[in-house]
């Protein structure tokens, strides 16, 4: 019997390594071997080796907070989320699945709307997206794509089934700690490597340049590409010069580009103006192009969207690919996968309700205790409602705003989310966690081997999220026999 | 090359050389404090002049002390040229441009930063912890510069890099030997002249030049010699001659090159025609300032010519 193991809970809720008979699921078996070769004072060590590479490597996220912006060291848990080659498999085909649609559908929005037409997605739905660009319609960008890189969050319940939380299609963000988390327990855990079969993820960047590469307009010339930070205060600075040096392309700034009077981007050199090709741009919509959306954007680039509607440019994602990234519009989705391909979803949704109806609002509004209510925009786990852990005055209030605005509102029961093994001082505790794997597509269809794992490192939180208290584990997909 | 990396590859340059050098600085004094003969003084004021930071390190303190002023160069982040200012400026710098470095150098500078930040205090504490915290700092930084040379292409990067360290540490060098203008020597004749070989051998020490001077100009120590040998010597690498050839050699591989190009030979001429016999505290600052001012007037064309496009855009916006 595995000392560690022994004592670990794992009946209440799906733990995805250990098994509710108490053993290690078949692909964390080797694992748990390993780790209880090690001592207490072992593993302490590791630990403490992890958090030294993590300060000497500053893998840092910022927080915002109201004593200035705080360079905040990664949480990392060393023990890893291990699933199954053959699970993974089936979720690969399921995202893949998912972003084809996704795109189809976006595209569909910006030219003829079909879909509205065939009267599967309400119109009412999509003039009260606050990610709709009325400036893109009539756009078609290269392949027919839109969300070039998309961030999946999925989660699984307590009976095991996998679902996809929701769709990241502006700016997804983490697949920089993934890269790390993996090279950390490389560095830490070499034994671990040889005596599983763990699946690289490192190709990710190589793979990020190609989709991007792909976009360029100018054929037979090397592309020059570029990724456009909002600068080093942002929380994702790290990753923005992460995913720059590793794909060798410039980390630029607005301030930086230029559209002269050609409608080409060009970026600012030592040695005059140089032609960009594609951006790879961080930066949401709304602070782009000053000319285009808000007027007062000093992180943008003046006629950016000019270049891009000339087609002088290839921007991932595309201006407007959040209209698809919006909490009510994801209730469409299975029926998007279902128009666009004639397919059913691999990956279910989380069911949900939606308050726009007179029927699932009544319903909500009678559950609040029992749901979580989410705003259809917001991200990073910013104005939610966990309707089990909320006081009654936190269910009246939300009752009001979900009375006054409707359509901006959207439930769903609270799900039972699934846990793993962390560590807690020199025992293992379970901890719930979800599962970010980012999906690309230019030509080609790339899904990441496994993904990005955010851990909630207080006991009994739901709230992965890094801003708020988030950790994150390596993911390994383990080709094992079951 | 992006205008404004360029400009942050220069100035991390400079901060991490300045750092080395206020650390090779404040060695020097104290060896020079530890050598002064009875009779003699050391000038705190002149000191704070040398180093270009005396009106800003009388806006914080009032009296110009040992301790306030090894402090105040040491670890006080009110002043930009302090070494741990300095080095937390050249890693806020470095996260800037992370993408044009080999991903090792961001962990040594980082390293640096947090071995300084962890250790600065306990070098105001006496004079024996401080030559070893900062004999830490310049081991670190070596091995920086150790890493820069071994795994970075020489590229338009590495050029920038180059042209900040040669430019800072022409720079620093004739503070270091403008520190001897801060002693008065003692009135005996004979005394004076031990005293002097003492101070001008202190200097080198501080530049680790001492040994290369021995070898290639003599066993000699004297004012006019050791001088020559800092500002005029084309081979040690810490004399100016020797950081002028390397600005100019970077520069030749940049475009649009011809200015910043002109000034540089300029300063030569004027450090060739410099007379350097007599090396008493007035004629040695006047020299000393005249070469400060060229590199100056360096500085500013590099910047004009390189880094403008984007400070253009910065004041528009």
């Amino acid at each position: 019997m595995n000392t560690l193991v022994r004592d670990y809970p794992a009946k209440e809720f799906f733990d995805e390594l250990i098994a509710s008979d108490g053993q290690p699921r078949p692909a964390a078996r080797a694992l748990f071997e390993h780790l209880d070769a090690l001592d207490a004072a072992g593993l302490d060590e590791r630990r403490q080796a992890v958090n030294a590479a993590i300060m000497t490597t500053g893998i840092t996220f910022t927080v915002y907070s109201e004593a200035g912006n705080i360079d905040r060291a990664w949480p990392f848990d060393i023990i890893p989320r291990v699933m199954s080659k053959k699970e993974w498999t089936r979720i690969e085909a399921g995202l893949k699945q998912r972003l084809t649609a996704l795109n189809l559908f976006i595209n569909d929005l910006y030219n003829e709307q079909r879909i509205v037409k065939d009267g599967v997605f309400p119109l009412e739905v999509l003039k009260g997206s606050k990610n709709f660009r009325a400036q893109c319609m009539g756009m078609t960008p290269r392949f027919g794509v839109w969300a070039h890189v998309c961030g999946t969050d999925l989660v699984r319940d307590k009976d095991g089934t996998v679902y996809v939380l929701e769709d990241n299609l502006r700016v997804p963000s983490g697949v920089s700690y993934m890269l790390e988390n993996r090279q950390l327990m490389k560095r830490l855990f070499p034994e671990l490597f040889q005596a599983s079969v763990i699946l690289p993820v490192d190709d990710y960047p190589t793979r990020l340049h190609d989709t991007l590469a792909a976009l360029s307009p100018r054929a037979g010339v090397r592309p020059v590409v570029a990724v456009l930070t909002p600068g080093i205060f942002n929380s994702a600075y790290f990753e923005h010069s992460y995913l720059a040096q590793k794909m060798g392309a410039f980390l630029v700034e607005g301030s930086d580009l230029v559209v002269q009077a050609d409608d080409c981007v060009y970026m600012k050199t030592i040695a005059g103006l140089r032609r960009v090709d594609v951006i790879y741009r961080r930066i949401d919509d709304d602070f782009l192009d000053p000319e285009a959306f808000r007027a007062d954007s000093a992180l943008g680039v003046k006629g950016l969207m000019r270049a891009w509607r000339a087609g002088n440019v290839g921007i991932a994602n595309a201006p407007g690919a959040g209209v698809a990234d919006d909490k009510v519009v994801y209730a469409f989705i299975p029926k998007v996968i279902k128009y666009y391909l004639d397919e059913e979803p691999i990956i279910p949704n989380v069911p949900s309700y939606l308050c726009m109806y007179d029927e699932d609002r009544d319903y909500v509004l009678a559950n609040l205790d029992k749901l979580v209510v989410k705003p259809a925009n917001e991200s990073g786990g910013y104005g939610m409602l966990i309707g089990p852990r909320s006081t009654v005055e936190e269910r009246e209030q939300f009752a009001e705003l979900i009375k006054a605005n409707p359509r901006n509102y959207m439930a769903q029961p609270t799900l039972a989310l699934s846990t793993a093994p962390t560590l807690v001082d020199d025992h293992m505790e379970p901890r719930h966690l979800d599962l970010r794997p980012f999906i690309l597509q230019s030509d080609k269809l790339y899904c990441t081997t496994g993904g990005l794992t955010r851990v909630a490192m207080t006991a009994g939180s739901l709230v992965v999220n890094s801003s708020q208290g988030g950790g994150a584990k390596d993911t390994w997909i383990v080709d094992v026999d079951e | 090359m992006l205008s404004r990396v360029a400009k942050n590859l220069y100035w991390m340059s400079r901060y991490l050389e300045r750092a080395e050098n206020t650390a090779r600085f404040i060695n020097s004094t104290t060896q020079v404090l530890l050598d002064l003969p009875r009779g003699a003084s050391f000038g705190w004021d002149v000191l704070l002049k040398v180093a270009g930071l005396d009106a800003l390190y009388h806006k914080h303190y009032l009296a110009a002390n040992e301790a306030d002023i090894m402090r105040f160069l040491i670890l006080d982040e009110r002043n930009p040229g302090s070494i741990v200012a300095s080095i937390h400026s050249a890693r806020e710098n470095t996260r800037t441009f992370r993408e044009v470095l080999p991903m090792e150098i961001w962990e040594r500078i980082n390293g640096l930063y947090l071995y300084t930040r962890d250790n600065a205090a306990r070098a105001t504490r006496s004079r024996s912890q401080c030559y070893e915290v900062l004999s830490g700092v310049i081991e670190r930084r070596q091995s920086v510069i150790g890493l820069l040379m071994g795994s970075m292409s020489h590229d338009l990067a590495y050029q920038f890099l180059k042209l900040g360290r040669n430019l800072e540490r022409a720079d620093m060098t004739t503070r270091i030997v403008d520190v001897n203008s801060a002693v008065h020597l003692p009135d005996d004749a004979a005394a004076a002249e031990t005293a002097r070989e003492r101070l001008w051998m202190s200097t080198l020490n501080a530049l680790s030049a001492y040994q290369m001077y021995r070898q290639h100009v003599g066993v000699r120590i004297d004012g006019p010699s050791v001088l020559n040998f800092l500002l005029r010597d084309p081979h040690f690498p810490r004399t100016v001659a020797h950081c002028l050839g390397e600005i100019e050699s970077c520069l030749s591989v940049l475009v649009n090159y011809q200015v910043p190009l002109q000034i540089a030979s300029r300063t030569w001429r004027r450090l060739e025609a410099m007379t350097l016999d007599d090396v008493s505290p007035a004629p040695l600052h006047d020299h000393l300032d005249q070469i400060q001012a060229d590199l100056g007037e360096l500085h500013d064309a590099i910047s004009r010519q390189y880094f403008l496009l984007h400070e253009q855009s910065q004041e528009q916006a």
